[in-house]
């Protein structure tokens, strides 16, 4: 499994479930908490009167953050998620949330399609999605007032220095964040991330600096956004990054500049999206499986190592005479097994 | 095997083969007791030998320090960069771990060194010396081998996880 998937396969495959059971008219009674990453929980039950209608609520750490996200106060984020599921079939929103959770959809399992299915899974997807948009909306704002030179767009070079401000923040676990910051001519993306012990620090420095390198020795990904990381706080958070009170060591930024092309079009715009989002997920993932596979390693050579070992040893056979039998039962052992020696 | 390791790797074993040379010796200090000399404080130092200090270069070096029935045998990996250090303190932890399976593995490898053996004259009664030194010899080559090839293979995941990623950015 080298890709993590943006979809949620607990969530598809409880909904399939539900509808399959409806369809055998046995209706499944259902409460159930689903988990994705970064502290994400979904909770699928049934509404207590009618079984064929779900509801599926969610809880994210992103939440109070991306709602805090605004252009120009004519866009919410609850009316992004209202304007993204209303036209799917078999969804409608609720005028309440359910207690304790963020956001809450209600599910008609009888209408419900295989498209709306697929949306629903990528609900968290969706929701990180919405500073995203806006800073799509804001670069293609800024762009029109000031049109980027085209040489810029391919060497990739300084920041275009515009007086602008806009910064979306996403506080999308305790200490992490990303920060999306659009200007006239590119979207610049930064991922601050820390690691929890030294060695995902340094395995974490060496799949950075591949990250960065990849772009320069391969040339067919050549179109892909640009990476960059550091210490420090890059320049574009410089005014605005407060740092934590606790100083962390091992912090780092990580940087991805995104050109128009890669927000194109619609479908271009959410699978960028779905990517970047995965980023520290899959970033770390692949961490962990090197990890599992280094320990996997050690241990066949820890077995090789016993065999080398194990060809020293005088036999015990060779010992004791083959045909006294009761002289070898009269060796004495211990509880474990362990020849008592005199 | 590269020149200057065949050199090294022959003076070790010189070393060992003629520190391997140990006796059944019971504590002067404490009655019914039999234990490894060179890991007691000693105020007799008839029992303890001439330490014996081996060294291919500042990184990789070898420390035997016989005594009268036990061998303690301490070993510096060569650690290059911090990855490395990673690397074989992950490694010599891993082994130190199953030090019952080893017999001859110290738990703590004494301060300066990465790893410790320590050989007493129970091992080589039961052991064959010979086979041991090759033990040793073999653990040597091995472990450099083992940290450049896990280090070699992290590079290229961590290349090919990076591309694999980036690729999905292109249209």
């Amino acid at each position: 499994m080298l890709h993590l998937q943006p979809q949620n396969l607990l969530i598809q495959k409880t909904l399939n479930e539900s509808i399959e059971a409806l369809h055998q008219d046995s209706p499944l009674t259902m409460d159930r908490i689903v988990s994705d990453f970064d502290y994400t929980t979904y909770h699928i039950s049934n509404s207590a009167e009618d079984k064929s209608v779900l509801l599926l609520s969610i809880k994210t750490k992103a939440w109070v953050s991306a709602s805090e996200c605004q252009l120009d106060g004519s866009r919410t984020l609850l009316k992004f998620l209202a304007d993204h599921y209303s036209p799917l079939g078999g969804l409608t929103i609720p005028a309440q949330m359910e207690p304790g959770y963020d956001y809450t959809l209600q599910l008609s399992l009888s209408e419900l399609t295989q498209d709306s299915i697929l949306q629903l899974s990528v609900l968290k997807t969706v929701i990180l999605s919405y500073p995203f948009e806006l800073a799509i909306a804001k670069f293609t704002e800024l762009s029109q007032q000031q049109p980027a030179p085209i040489e810029a767009e391919i060497t990739g070079g300084e920041v275009a220095a515009n007086g602008d401000n806009t910064l979306f923040t996403i506080k999308y676990r305790d200490e992490e964040n990303i920060f999306i910051k659009p200007s006239n001519d590119r979207i610049t993306i930064i991922f601050e991330t820390i690691f929890q012990d030294e060695t995902d620090k340094i395995f974490g420095k060496v799949f950075l600096q591949e990250f960065v390198d990849a772009r320069k020795r391969n040339r067919q990904i050549q179109s892909a956004p640009q990476v960059l990381y550091s210490h420090e706080p890059p320049l574009e958070l410089k005014k605005s990054y407060q740092p934590p009170k606790v100083a962390e060591q091992s912090r780092r930024f990580i940087t991805f500049v995104l050109f128009p092309r890669h927000f194109q079009t619609k479908e271009l715009q959410f699978h960028s999206i779905c990517q970047l989002t995965l980023f520290r997920n899959y970033f770390h993932y692949h961490i962990k499986c090197s990890k599992a596979y280094m320990h996997s390693r050690m241990r066949f050579r820890v077995d090789s190592f016993i065999k080398v070992l194990n060809r020293a040893k005088v036999d015990e056979d060779d010992e004791n005479d083959e045909s006294s039998a009761d002289a070898r039962q009269q060796a004495r052992r211990t509880f474990t097994g362990r020849k008592i020696v005199y | 095997m590269s020149q200057s390791l065949r050199p090294y790797l022959t003076a070790v074993r010189y070393s060992l083969e003629a520190a391997l040379t140990l006796s059944n010796f019971s504590s002067q200090e404490v009655e019914r007791h039999n234990r490894p000399e060179v890991e007691v404080p000693n105020t007799s130092a008839e029992l303890l030998l001439q330490p014996m200090h081996i060294s291919r270069n500042e990184n990789e070096q070898v420390l035997i320090e016989p005594s009268v029935n036990s061998v303690r045998m301490s070993l510096m990996v060569k650690q290059a960069d911090e990855i490395e250090q990673i690397l074989v303190h992950k490694f010599t932890r891993f082994l130190e771990q199953r030090a019952e399976a080893f017999y001859i593995l110290r738990r703590v490898p004494i301060p300066g060194y990465s790893i410790s053996f320590l050989i007493t004259n129970k091992h080589t009664e039961s052991m064959k010396t010979g086979k041991l030194v090759d033990f040793i010899i073999e653990f040597m080559e091995e472990v450099d081998k083992e940290i450049s090839e896990i280090k070699l293979f992290l590079n290229a995941r961590a290349r090919f996880v990076a591309e694999a990623y980036l690729d999905e950015f292109v249209y």
